[in-house]
């Protein structure tokens, strides 16, 4: 939810909702996840049993008097045991972590998904495809580390130390406090990776990332575009642009990182450890406070100690990265779907009425500005006016793909607000201009709004639609698969939408621009299908066509959002007003046409 | 992996990383050798006279200093080279994405190329910025410490030694093992960003169906196969990380047991076996890190495999010696064009003299886009030629061709920038009084008035903000920018309300004049005034000749025109 989102804001004026915290995403896995920490820590503390025999095993050896033999063997085989009790339990923490990890991501992108399916459309239009694929795909899968790792390293991260510094102190507490030296310079340098600055860049980073992927779809989807005008080889600018940006961003972020990085690494680099242990442990046993053999386990646990926050450190970025992921996720998650009624009301008949209604995409910028209107059931009302006049934002309204800011949109004597989505969906259809094919069957693809449909209703649909003939001559006729085995044509497109329409016989139907596309012949074989269709059924269409408005029972002109004139179109005529007007300038192409 | 990398960069960039890779070598040598100071400070402390610890801890000092200084160095030289060859790989892929031919651009291709583009290259470059250093130092830094176990000890050098080829032997078993399985969950991951891209895109449709995700199995179904497919891959790196663990866990105990053996038996120093120890047990996490270093090595493989199939895809090959037209007259010889088993052109055969107009029409799906992309070479022909100025296109630089020609759509796409900016995209240098020149003559004007922001209005992503008419206009001034001396109109206003139509119409008339014009077209309107018509179905030339011939032959053509005028005389008068 963005601060710019302020239609959205208006609609609701509840608290906004912060979205659900990541905690609460995760509690349904909360038996997993222990039993991941759980075996980690485990692994880690058995971890430290070879450590601690190479140290025993160096007592024995530098003891005076007599080796003793047995305690030697004694150490080595605890050692022993304590490595392979670590590589069982950090292999099933790993492998359930990763598991867990899968079953997690596919219940975050249902999720998403699912919310995405009922965000008001209108908030959808604001957004871009690529932004909301990337919270989906990447941001999904880049919350891995909290899932995989980081619960289990972040536990061992703590235990291990402890435990260590438990023994270590009991040894000797001045050098414990050298040996912590490495860990706690490293340590220091994770707030100069957290300043404003280096957040400020890392976000810049991520939106630069996103700016990268919806150039990319622009340059895919445009690349006609590209070719025609693009002057021959040249990548279009803008997606090299954004490439560029995201280069720059990159190398700034890294020039700040890369000190920092390099420095905390050598502090918890092996050879830097042994450096800091080695020179307390001379100073020390120089003056005689600390047998020599007590340095061993200094040097072996002191390795060890480093090795967890190497871990943390190494998936440092890993985790920021995850972080924002989240927080993304979470603004997809809190986006309120179009309020469902609490008592759903069953709209009675299929009469349409529009009660002053008044409607913006933007405050301030009103696209329809009092709208009075009644559909009758079995009449076409066709709606003609010049282009920015509100036709399409009007037509959308009752699909519901927006609520009107004033006035209410009654269907069978019921607000749409009080109606449920299916009961919506089970009464309006809708043939709007921009037709999306997917990926899918023919057969499914007409059976888009109508899942349960058998495959004689889908060919009926079909045949009506006169798209039945050339679905035939596809490849694998209704099972091809459109996109991967075959296209369709324009209008070809239009039609197989048509009959998707059709199949669904929804007693409202909303037509835009629909028969457009379509070849002469079609166009009219359409017509009178919808024609035959059309029996007690309301239509409202967006008329391109003389032959559209002239069938049509009412016409309604429409002129900078309000109603100019209405009625039926011979009677408009005889008025002589604006309709006449527009009438007779499509007339006087039709004239050319003769 | 670095060969493969290195082809998919360009060779130019083989200097930077070779020079990276051979400083993080250095690093983690220096690594190693500066802990092989371990073991005389360790004889002296164990010894009767610790201070003499003192000269080699100084020595140990200034060996952690170069070291440190190494790996500052080569982080940032591996920074550096990220950054160049993400900016270089940007621009290689953006050229070459211009290059391949309109063909190549499936529905399938959208989701591919943005998740390549996005992720795809940056994980190639994460290669370098991440994992490089620490592979190298996981590799050379115990390689090196063997090397000093060996020098002072033979018989713990050679155990730990023996260890080497086990460990690769693993690495490379599972990388086999591996590359199956390691591959799929990319495969499902573009399926579903597909999908996903679908699913938004057809929000409004799929909830006509009442189609919410849940019931989307399209989109259930992908998303469901990229947890199967990371769980299979989880199962199948089972293997290799246990194989590897246990080599690696097994090798310190053979050290640790062997050890004690030797020093019981006074076959070595306490001090070097103790070093020797401590040494082995620093070697074991980088070594176990390896499995996971090789998972993330082997899914950027298979990126970088990806984005070298698509930079290897053969783009429409440009001629030698480049023939530039004398003329505008086009030409058609037995063009034959097939897409997948469907032949969409099929022997055609038509030429047209310069200045003239063609008009094409018949019904959808008979091929008429597809003549036009043909034209334009969008597609390379698979039997025939097409001539422009009797220059087949495929021996003309695309630079030239692309520069004779202005193609206005009928599904107009504008680029998610200013009005501006997509009417410049004409003709990128012109001046502003050209670009209100163009907008004038295409109705444009009028929208700008009618916009609060003007000019300087977003379109949108794809021109969504604008409305179908608005959109046309906009693709015609940027057409009219161009002023090429041939024009391709395909289905320029079927889409348009009558009212939005006349307004374009002024602006395609001033298109057309003077300039060889194809044009694709239901409206018939249009077909009158052309010099030639051809009506085109299932890719042949049905019927062709005027206006006034075609009516005579009283073909499809002339049914065609009939319907059109029945229906236009039945609107003549409205029904009381």
């Amino acid at each position: 939810m963005t601060a710019t989102d302020i239609a959205e804001t208006e609609e609701r004026p509840a608290a906004p909702d912060a979205g659900p915290r990541p905690a609460e995403l995760l509690r349904p896995y909360g038996g997993g996840f222990a039993a991941i920490v759980v075996l980690q820590v485990i692994g880690a503390v058995a971890g430290l049993a070879p450590l601690l025999a190479v140290a025993e095993l160096g007592r024995t050896l530098l003891a005076t008097g007599p080796i003793d033999r047995g305690h030697a063997w004694a150490a080595v085989a605890a050692g022993a045991a304590g490595l392979f009790v670590r590589l069982l339990c950090t292999s099933g923490s790993s492998f359930f972590g990763h598991l867990l990890d899968a079953r997690v991501q596919l219940s975050f992108r249902r999720r998403l998904a699912a919310r995405l399916g009922r965000a008001p459309i209108g908030w959808l239009s604001h957004r871009r495809t690529g932004e909301l694929t990337k919270v989906v795909g990447a941001d999904v899968s880049a919350v891995h580390p909290f899932i995989a790792h980081t619960p289990g390293e972040l536990v061992s991260a703590f235990v291990v130390p402890l435990v260590s510094l438990a023994y270590l102190f009991a040894i000797d507490w001045r050098l414990t406090l050298i040996t912590l030296v490495p860990v706690l310079l490293a340590v220091a340098l994770v707030p100069l990776m957290m300043t404003p600055a280096r957040l400020r860049e890392q976000k810049r980073f991520d939106e630069a990332m996103g700016g990268i992927s919806d150039a990319a779809i622009e340059y895919v989807q445009g690349i006609a575009v590209v070719k025609a005008f693009g002057g021959g080889e040249r990548a279009h600018r803008r997606f090299v642009a954004a490439a560029d940006g995201f280069a720059d961003i990159f190398s700034r972020m890294v020039r700040g990182l890369a000190p920092l990085g390099a420095a905390m690494q050598v502090a918890l680099s092996p050879p830097f450890v042994l450096l800091a242990v080695l020179t307390g442990g001379t100073a020390l046993i120089t003056n005689g406070s600390l047998a020599p053999t007590d340095l061993l386990p200094f040097l072996l646990l002191g390795l060890g100690l480093t090795a967890p926050v190497a871990a943390l450190g190494h998936g440092f970025d890993d985790i920021q990265a995850a972080r924002r992921a989240v927080g993304r996720i979470r603004d997809v998650l809190a986006v309120r779907a179009l309020p469902e009624p609490a008592h759903p009301v069953v709209p009675q008949g299929h009469r349409v009425e529009l009660r002053d209604v008044r409607f913006g995409y933007e405050p301030g910028h009103e696209v329809l500005r009092g709208i009075d209107l009644v559909l009758e059931p079995g009449t076409v009302t066709a709606i003609v006016g010049p282009s920015g006049s509100g036709k399409s934002t009007l037509v959308r309204l009752l699909p519901r793909f927006f609520d009107p800011t004033h006035g209410s949109v009654v269907l069978g004597g019921a607000d749409l607000r009080e109606i449920g989505t299916r009961d919506l969906y089970r009464t309006v259809s809708f043939v709007f201009q921009d037709v999306r094919l997917l990926r899918a069957s023919v057969a499914d693809n007409i059976a888009l709004a109508a899942p349960h449909a058998d495959r004689d209703a889908i060919t009926k649909a079909a045949r009506l639609a006169h798209i039945h003939e050339r679905i035939l001559e596809l490849p694998r006729g209704y099972d091809t698969v459109l996109g991967r085995e075959a296209g369709l044509s324009g209008g070809e497109a239009q039609r197989l939408s048509i009959a998707r329409a059709l199949l669904t016989g929804t007693p409202v139907l909303v037509l835009d621009e629909a028969t457009a596309f379509a070849d002469p012949l079609t166009e009219q074989a359409v017509r009178q299908a919808l024609t035959a269709a059309k029996g007690d059924r309301t239509i409202l269409v967006i008329a391109h066509r003389l032959e559209t408005i002239a069938d049509a029972d009412t016409v309604v002109m429409l002129a900078d959002g309000a109603i100019a004139e209405r009625g039926a179109p011979a009677d408009l005529l005889a008025r002589n007003g604006r309709f006449a007007a527009f009438w007779r300038s499509i007339a006087t192409r039709g004239d050319e046409l003769r | 992996m670095i060969p493969l990398l290195l082809r998919v960069l360009g060779h130019e960039y083989a200097r930077p990383v070779r020079r990276t890779v051979a400083l993080m070598t250095a690093t983690a040598v220096v690594e190693g050798l500066s802990c092989a100071l371990l073991v005389p400070v360790l004889r002296e402390l164990f010894g009767d006279s610790p201070a003499d610890a003192r000269p080699w801890l100084v020595a140990f000092g200034a060996a952690v200093a170069v070291y440190a200084v190494l790996r500052y160095i080569s982080d940032l030289s591996g920074f550096r080279s990220a950054v160049s060859l993400l900016h270089g790989m940007y621009h290689r892929l953006g050229d070459h994405l211009a290059r391949l031919p309109i063909g190549w651009y499936g529905p399938d291709r959208v989701g591919e190329v943005s998740v390549l583009a996005g992720q795809g290259v940056l994980q190639a470059l994460s290669v370098i910025a991440h994992l490089l250093a620490p592979s190298v130092s996981a590799v050379a830094t115990p390689l090196t410490i063997v090397a000093v176990m060996l020098a002072f000890n033979w018989q713990m050098g050679l155990a730990a030694l023996i260890a080497v080829p086990a460990v690769a032997a693993i690495q490379i078993w599972t990388g086999r093992l591996m590359a199956a399985s390691d591959t799929e969950p990319g495969e499902r991951d573009r399926e579903a960003t597909g999908r996903v891209i679908e699913y938004l895109q057809a929000q409004p449709v799929l909830r006509a169906g009442g189609r919410t995700a849940e019931r989307f199995d399209l989109l259930d179904d992908a998303l469901r196969d990229v947890e199967r497919a990371s769980r299979r891959t989880v199962l199948a790196a089972v293997p290799g990380a246990l194989g590897l663990a246990l080599a690696v866990q097994t090798a310190f105990t053979g050290l640790l047991i062997l050890g004690a053996h030797l020093a019981l038996g006074g076959g070595i120093g306490a001090a070097e076996l103790l070093a020797t120890l401590v040494l082995a047990a620093r070697c074991a996490d980088p070594l176990l890190s390896l499995s996971e270093i090789g998972g993330r090595l082997r899914s950027t493989r298979s990126e970088l495999a990806r984005l070298d199939a698509l930079l290897r895809t053969e783009p429409l090959p440009e001629p030698a010696d480049p023939v530039r037209p004398r003329h505008h007259g086009l030409e058609f010889d037995s063009v034959a064009f097939r897409h997948g088993d469907r032949t969409v052109i099929d022997g055609l055969s038509f030429s047209l003299p310069e200045g003239r107009r063609l008009a094409i029409v018949g019904p959808s799906g008979a091929g008429k886009s597809t003549l036009l992309q043909l034209l334009a070479r969008f597609h390379d022909v698979d039997e025939g030629a097409v001539r422009i100025g009797g220059v087949d296109v495929r021996d003309m630089s695309t630079e030239d061709l692309m520069a004779r020609i202005a193609i206005v759509f009928q599904d107009v796409y504008l680029f998610d920038d200013t009005i501006e900016e997509n009417v410049r995209l004409g003709r990128p240098g012109a001046t502003p009084a050209e670009v209100r020149a163009a907008a004038t003559a295409a109705g444009l004007d009028e929208v700008i008035e009618r916009l609060p922001t003007g000019w300087a209005t977003e379109v949108g992503e794809g021109g969504a903000a604008l409305s179908g008419g608005e959109r046309q206009r906009v693709s015609i001034a940027r057409a009219l920018m161009k002023d090429a001396p041939i024009v391709l109109l395909d289905e320029v206003t079927s889409a348009l309300d009558p009212l939005n139509e006349a307004a374009v119409h002024n602006g395609i008339e001033r298109l057309m004049a003077g300039r060889t014009v194809v044009v694709v077209t239901h409206r018939l309107g249009t077909t009158r005034h052309a010099d030639r018509i051809i009506y085109l179905d299932r890719g042949r030339i049905l019927e062709q000749g005027n206006h006034d011939e075609l009516l005579r032959h009283a073909g499809r053509y002339a049914d065609y025109w009939n319907v059109s005028l029945t229906g236009a005389s039945a609107a003549e008068t409205p029904r009381p």
